[in-house]
């Protein structure tokens, strides 16, 4: 008698379901763990990009806020007598440029600037240098201030010491301390809105004849933003 | 003997410079030199410095309603404002420069009409209690008023304002009138009062004749 070859007998019916059924359950299981992964990935990347962006637009506003560190307060410019500290630039260009212009003092006191003039008075927003820098060669003076450090009396007072017609008084961040009046070619550093060489700086560069182009208007051009009066 | 010699030299010396001072003045007076430069606290210098702001608030306002209607007569009559105005300013410039004085000064506006009159009356300070403490200008508010209108709104707000600051700008050609004998000066004040006079009966007229407003 022959022993049967040890053969597995032929998978009945209902074995062949069952294992249909575990193929397709491992399956399942396979598709189910790639989809997990597949969100988990998602939701990192996502979470990354999102840093990403989030990091890149907090830079780029912080950087663009932040007004640059306060200048430290130059004593010998800001004590002593007119004539010692009155700073005096010859040979200023007057090109016109619709470009943004660096220029090498801060606050700027003549170079190249905009075709239009910023119109003369009293702005409580920063203005845009290359207007300004038109006015002063028009025989205007700029009146400066740093808003993180003067006080709403000292710019009541600077206000009241500009004269009515030719004079612009705007905030200028960054320049610490020391507040400037400047014209075309000249400028001058305080700390005291009541230091008198303030009235002399007006008396010898206010609409000065010297200037590049005395008498010209300082008014029906550029109206900033935040004009107050 | 030489005592005598020195007593002649002396007289001939002396003789000479008063030959020579004697002439110089002659020269002088006959040559019409101009006379001496106003001084920085005068009522000219005064009058010169203020009118320049002045005139440039009218020349603003003139260009600004200019821009704002279509009126013809109204934009010939602002054109001539603003271009003789500006001209004027520029004159006041001029004279200041020419004398050496700085346009600025620290006395308050119209300071100088606290001076005594040349025929030795008193002076007496006006009062201006509007901005920029002249009489007749327009504050910060109006302006911006007219600067908000078109058409025969800013006409009118126009004429409601220049009426006013023409009448102002006359009463400082009269109170620097009665104060200085400058000639430049004088000549200046004058022509003022004779232009702004005509152009207030003119603006009066005009602001009559402006259909009421809505």
């Amino acid at each position: 008698m022959a022993t049967p070859p040890n053969r597995p007998a032929p998978p009945t019916v209902k074995q062949q379901r069952a294992d249909k059924r575990a193929q397709q359950l491992e399956a399942f299981k396979k598709r189910e763990a790639a989809r997990k992964r597949n969100r988990i990935l998602g939701i990192v990347g996502a979470v990354l990009a999102l840093v990403l962006v989030a990091g890149t637009v907090t830079t780029v506003v912080v950087v663009n806020l932040t007004p640059p560190a306060a200048q430290e307060v130059d004593e010998a410019l800001v004590s002593g007598e007119y004539r010692d500290r009155v700073q005096t630039y010859p040979g200023l260009d007057s090109t016109h440029v619709s470009s943004r212009v660096t220029y090498e003092q801060e606050p700027p006191v003549g170079g190249a600037h905009n075709a239009a003039w910023l119109n003369c008075g009293v702005y409580d927003q920063k203005q845009q240098n290359e207007n300004a820098v038109h006015s002063l060669e028009h025989g205007a003076v700029w009146i400066t201030y740093d808003p993180a450090t003067t006080t709403d009396d000292e710019i009541a007072a600077l206000i009241a010491l500009a004269p009515t017609t030719y004079s612009i008084v705007s905030p200028y961040p960054g320049i610490g301390e020391a507040m400037a009046i400047s014209a075309w070619g000249a400028q001058l550093r305080f700390t005291d809105v009541a230091d008198p060489v303030v009235e002399e700086f007006l008396g010898e560069y206010w609409r000065s004849p010297d200037s590049p182009e005395p008498n010209a208007p300082c008014s029906g051009a550029v109206e900033g933003p935040g004009r107050v009066s | 003997m030489t005592r005598t010699r020195g007593r002649t030299v002396a007289g001939l010396v002396l003789a000479a410079v008063l030959v020579l001072v004697a002439g110089f003045a002659v020269g002088r007076v006959s040559s019409g030199a101009p006379p001496p430069a106003p001084s920085t606290d005068s009522a000219a210098a005064g009058f010169l410095r203020d009118m320049q702001a002045h005139h440039a608030q009218a020349v603003d306002m003139a260009l600004l309603v200019r821009d704002r209607t279509d009126d013809e007569v109204i934009r010939t009559i602002a054109y001539d404002m603003a271009v003789t105005q500006a001209a004027q300013s520029g004159q006041m410039y001029g004279l200041l420069d020419a004398w050496g004085l700085p346009q600025r000064s620290a006395q308050p506006a119209m300071a100088w009409t606290a001076l005594p009159s040349t025929d030795g009356s008193g002076g007496h300070h006006m009062d201006a209690s509007t901005p920029g403490g002249m009489p007749g200008l327009a504050t910060p508010e109006q302006l911006a008023q007219l600067r908000a209108a078109t058409g025969d709104d800013a006409v009118r707000i126009f004429l409601e304002l220049m009426i006013p600051h023409h009448e102002g700008g006359l009463e400082m050609a009269d109170a620097v009138l009665v104060r200085t004998d400058v000639p430049q000066v004088v000549s200046l004040a004058t022509g003022i009062q004779r232009a702004q006079r005509t152009e207030v009966r003119l603006m009066q007229d005009l602001l009559a004749n402006l259909q009421p407003a809505d």
